[in-house]
């Protein structure tokens, strides 16, 4: 476990979702990266019922690197509470869809293969949402360190050497925050829901 | 965080080496397409083996008549050598309700481990407890046991869920085979006050029976039946009927 950026890879009109992934594949493995199987994370959103009150979102995310464990994170007013559980806790929501109900339409996954090249761990994500093709996200993994503001120049030296000049000098907002604390899975989850969102909130693909 | 951990015993290479079985490790390969956590638990909840349904058998006894329980459970029990593992939680009962009555509440318990602070909080969904006629011999109720991290009380409360009440609960867990025994002693919360100086709720200790297992094995609930008559009379365990207590 160690330090993840996630990095939207645009899309050009003269290649498709499929065609952007083998591109990419091509150019990684021609780097030295090995294919190390697949990847997945998903995320479904829950609402609560009116009868509740003030709305609540609970977005519940699954990454298929910690197969064991399921991860929450609840949205009530400016307040977000994040919680990791078993994978029982997928039961108990299905237990409580009188009171959160799922908005199946936006349930979203990226998806694709994982690489391994050295210290690093590349997953080459096509995002889909309800089916529907929505872009591509290069998640890419330091493993030997686990503060943020340590690897991030190393980390944008080979994101910039991979994909190139669509990633910015500056870290991600969401790393600058926490450039000192202690990488934890959970901040790979916040940072796809971020980027979830984005993808939600635009009707083509990015 | 959670794991996946697998372990496959292999009989040392010295002793009848010929005989070593062939294991077959299915590897995840890279033409194989990856499933979403949702169709691995769907398939887990078709081929039924997730642990959701509670056998539940309860009894209570006076301070002065645990010892000879507990000396009586050491010789029944299979932890013997090793002696009853002690336990020591606070257990919090919350639930959250759609609407008000006669909207039926979702009950949710939280339990973390005061004498093991590390270990994951175990978050618990209780149903509706089913006594069923004469014939049946424990209560049944459904039952999901999730462990989660400690941020599990501020979600809860964040989701709506209201803590009806809260207690401290310190005794003794026994096992024989894939029965669960406790008896234990509930203590109110200390207002500010130290741990050690929490009052307790009676004069007495609450003795429960329970197997958690996946649904439709009634099996179990013979063997319990059996091992309940074994405890009497030093105990009587037996279905206790939620609705008869509530006035």
């Amino acid at each position: 476990m160690g330090v993840t950026v996630l990095q939207q890879f645009p899309m050009t009109e003269n290649r498709t979702g499929p065609q952007t992934i083998e591109f990419l594949t091509k150019r990684i493995v021609a780097l030295g990266a090995v294919q190390t199987g697949q990847f997945l994370v998903d995320c479904e959103t829950y609402m609560s019922v009116p009868q509740l009150g003030v709305q609540k979102t609970v977005h519940v995310l699954h990454n298929s690197e910690q197969p064991a464990s399921v991860f929450a994170v609840l949205e009530s007013g400016s307040k977000v509470v994040p919680l990791i559980a078993d994978g029982l806790f997928d039961l108990l929501m299905l237990k409580m869809t009188s009171i959160y109900t799922s908005k199946k339409q936006t349930k979203i996954e990226s998806k694709g293969p994982r690489f391994e090249i050295g210290d690093f761990c590349v997953k080459l994500g096509s995002v889909t949402m309800s089916q529907n093709f929505k872009g591509v996200l290069v998640e890419v993994e330091y493993r030997p360190c686990v503060v943020p503001g340590s690897a991030w120049d190393l980390m944008r030296e080979f994101l910039q050497g991979f994909i190139g000049s669509v990633v910015p000098n500056q870290a991600p907002q969401y790393l600058q925050n926490r450039m000192n604390d202690i990488y934890q899975p959970m901040d790979t989850i916040q940072q796809y829901l971020e980027h979830f969102g984005q993808y939600r909130k635009t009707t083509g693909v990015i | 965080m959670f794991t996946v951990r697998t372990r496959i015993k292999i009989p040392p290479r010295a002793i009848n080496a010929h005989r070593r079985p062939i294991i077959y490790i299915k590897h995840r390969t890279m033409a194989a397409p990856i499933s979403t956590a949702m169709d691995s638990l769907s398939a887990a909840l078709k081929s039924n083996i997730i642990p959701n349904q509670e056998y539940l058998l309860q009894g209570s006894v006076l301070d002065s008549a645990v010892e000879v329980l507990l000396h009586r459970l050491r010789g029944l029990c299979d932890n013997v050598d090793s002696g009853p593992e002690t336990f020591h939680d606070h257990e919090m009962c919350f639930s959250i309700r759609r609407g008000p009555p006669p909207e039926q509440p979702l009950l949710l318990r939280v339990r973390r481990a005061l004498d093991y602070q590390d270990m994951p909080w175990q978050l618990r969904y209780i149903g509706q407890p089913e006594l069923g006629d004469k014939s049946r011999p424990t209560i049944v109720r459904s039952s999901i046991d999730i462990a989660t991290s400690n941020s599990v009380v501020e979600f809860l409360t964040e989701l709506g869920c209201r803590l009806d009440f809260e207690y401290i609960v310190r005794g003794y867990m026994f096992r024989k085979g894939r029965m669960k025994v406790t008896v234990s002693k509930i203590f109110k919360m200390g207002q500010g006050k130290l741990p050690e100086s929490v009052e307790p709720i009676s004069q007495s200790y609450l003795v429960e029976l329970s197997v958690l297992a996946p649904s439709g094995q009634d099996a179990i609930a013979e063997d319990m039946r059996i091992f309940a008559e074994q405890l009497r009379p030093l105990v009587q365990l037996e279905k206790i009927d939620y609705k008869r207590l509530v006035h």
